[in-house]
């Protein structure tokens, strides 16, 4: 079902945003409006821009032009003509990005540092706040995604899967009132998928609002409460995922689902716990 | 055909001036490893004026020999800048901005080595560049860096040598000065070359130990 509370503030709110590299326009005026407790999946053929747009929506990557609201704020806005309607400082830009949690598809955990140490680098680094607290939480943290016991290990040693739970851990520690995902699992051996996948899976049920670019449809049809289907650039399809995945009307998003059949029968057995 | 005698009874001379020379390498080391990282940072800024200038500094440093620059902070500052120079400063000031131009590049490829999911994944937890900078990408650039950052401090060393011109009484001066009563500089310079290859070749060795227990 999705959830689409009128009266509820957006969490995220992208308009028109385009962006260009050189002549090639990756995104091509993007509209998007995340609610609060929502889980909306960006799907699409690689190169359709789904990264392209999740970056933007922490400015990881800066859009040509358009208009980006991250919890009330707005982080970017550019007219067409490249000028800016606002000046926004970095200060503010970084503030916004403490609260949105981020993970990555090659995990980037900070290799000189840690289990423990990278899940309490953001509140000790961008916070100041005391290691007493911030540990506690964080190992709190390590336990919900079952790492607690690798809490002294070096990143350089765990796997794949361990790796991106510990990330998830790390973006959760800000507290962040967002989560984006960037193929958290395309990354990792199949046999690795369901634990990341799992405790995606619980951080949805408690509420959490996330945006998650994914190869998973399983995940998507089971667990987002909308979908949205990119195409070069352009937003092709969305609404909830059995209209979009189930009964595509568009033939775009028929031909892509045909191909990835298979990981939705993959997933049954994760969600019968 | 050798004469140690007049080593032994030198040795006094040696010795002061081999503890000038290490004194110099520290002290431009330390200073040209500042000197080397705000070139570093500047020539990664976002700002294309500081670009230029940082790779102007560098370009200068390293295609201007370092014997000329040398000479002319010492002769020719004090006439163009009107300070009083003394050939002590001169000789820090050439030697750090040198070895600086150096450590800034290797400082610099090392940063931009780093893969870029570090600095997203900083900037991502909301941390300022600076932050990322120090917290992050130093650290890890640093650890990798070490192998041809001890190498650089090697040559600088044997550039001290060069301090001798402008009469800083270094390793090499103390040499030329005991030749020039004893008129045994065959044993005197064979002696200089032995003390840099013992203090330089540990040095090395342990560099290279560095470099292997990072793979």
């Amino acid at each position: 079902m999705t959830r689409l509370p009128a009266d509820a503030p957006a969490l995220v709110e992208v308009r028109q945003v385009r962006k260009c590299y050189g002549s090639h326009e990756v995104l091509r005026g993007i509209d998007l409006t995340v609610y609060p407790g929502e889980v909306v999946a960006l799907l699409g053929s690689s190169g359709s821009g789904k990264t392209t747009l999740l970056r933007c929506v922490n400015l990881l990557e800066q859009p040509t032009s358009g208009r980006i609201v991250v919890d009330g704020s707005a982080i970017f806005d550019r007219a067409p003509d490249g000028r800016d309607n606002a000046r926004i400082s970095g200060r503010e830009v970084a503030a916004m990005r403490s609260r949105v949690g981020m993970v990555f598809q090659q995990f980037n955990l900070f290799p000189h540092m840690n289990v423990l140490a990278n899940v309490m680098e953001g509140p000790r680094t961008v916070l100041g706040e005391d290691d007493a607290t911030n540990r506690a939480r964080a190992m709190d943290l390590l336990a919900k995604v079952g790492m607690a016991e690798f809490a002294n290990r070096m990143p350089g040693r765990l796997s794949g899967g361990q790796k991106q739970r510990v990330s998830i851990a790390r973006a959760l520690n800000m507290r962040p009132s967002l989560m984006l995902f960037d193929e958290p699992t395309s990354a990792l051996d199949p046999e690795l998928v369901g634990e990341v996948l799992n405790t995606m899976i619980t951080l949805a049920r408690e509420g959490m609002t996330m945006l998650v670019v994914t190869h998973e449809l399983g995940f998507a049809l089971e667990v987002a409460t909308r979908v949205v289907f990119l195409d070069q650039g352009a937003i092709c399809a969305q609404g909830t995922p059995q209209e979009v995945l189930l009964h595509p009307t568009n033939e775009r998003v028929r031909a892509f689902v045909n191909r990835f059949h298979a990981t939705a029968e993959l997933m049954r057995p994760l969600l019968q716990t | 055909m050798f004469d140690w005698s007049v080593i032994t009874q030198n040795a006094h001379l040696f010795a002061w001036g081999l503890v000038v020379t290490l004194e110099y390498t520290v002290i431009t080391c330390v200073l040209g490893l500042i000197v080397g990282l705000l070139i570093a940072l500047v020539q990664l800024s976002p700002l294309k004026a500081l670009r230029i200038i940082g790779m102007l500094f560098v370009e200068f440093f390293r295609n201007v020999p370092l014997l000329v620059w040398l000479l002319w902070s010492y002769y020719a500052l004090p006439i163009f800048a009107g300070i009083n120079i003394s050939k002590q400063a001169a000789g820090i000031l050439a030697l750090s901005l040198y070895g600086g131009a150096y450590y800034a590049e290797i400082l610099r490829a090392g940063i931009q080595s780093l893969d870029h999911g570090q600095a997203d994944a900083a900037k991502a937890l909301g941390m300022r560049s600076w932050q990322a900078m120090r917290r992050i990408i130093l650290p890890q650039a640093l650890r990798q860096m070490v192998p041809p950052l001890a190498g650089q401090t090697i040559i600088q060393m044997k550039n001290t040598t060069l301090l001798s011109v402008l009469t800083v009484p270094d390793l090499l001066y103390q040499a030329s000065y005991v030749s020039s009563f004893t008129y045994r500089p065959m044993e005197v310079y064979t002696v200089v070359g032995l003390i840099f290859l013992a203090v330089l070749i540990p040095s090395n060795y342990l560099a290279r130990r560095l470099e292997m227990r990072r793979h």
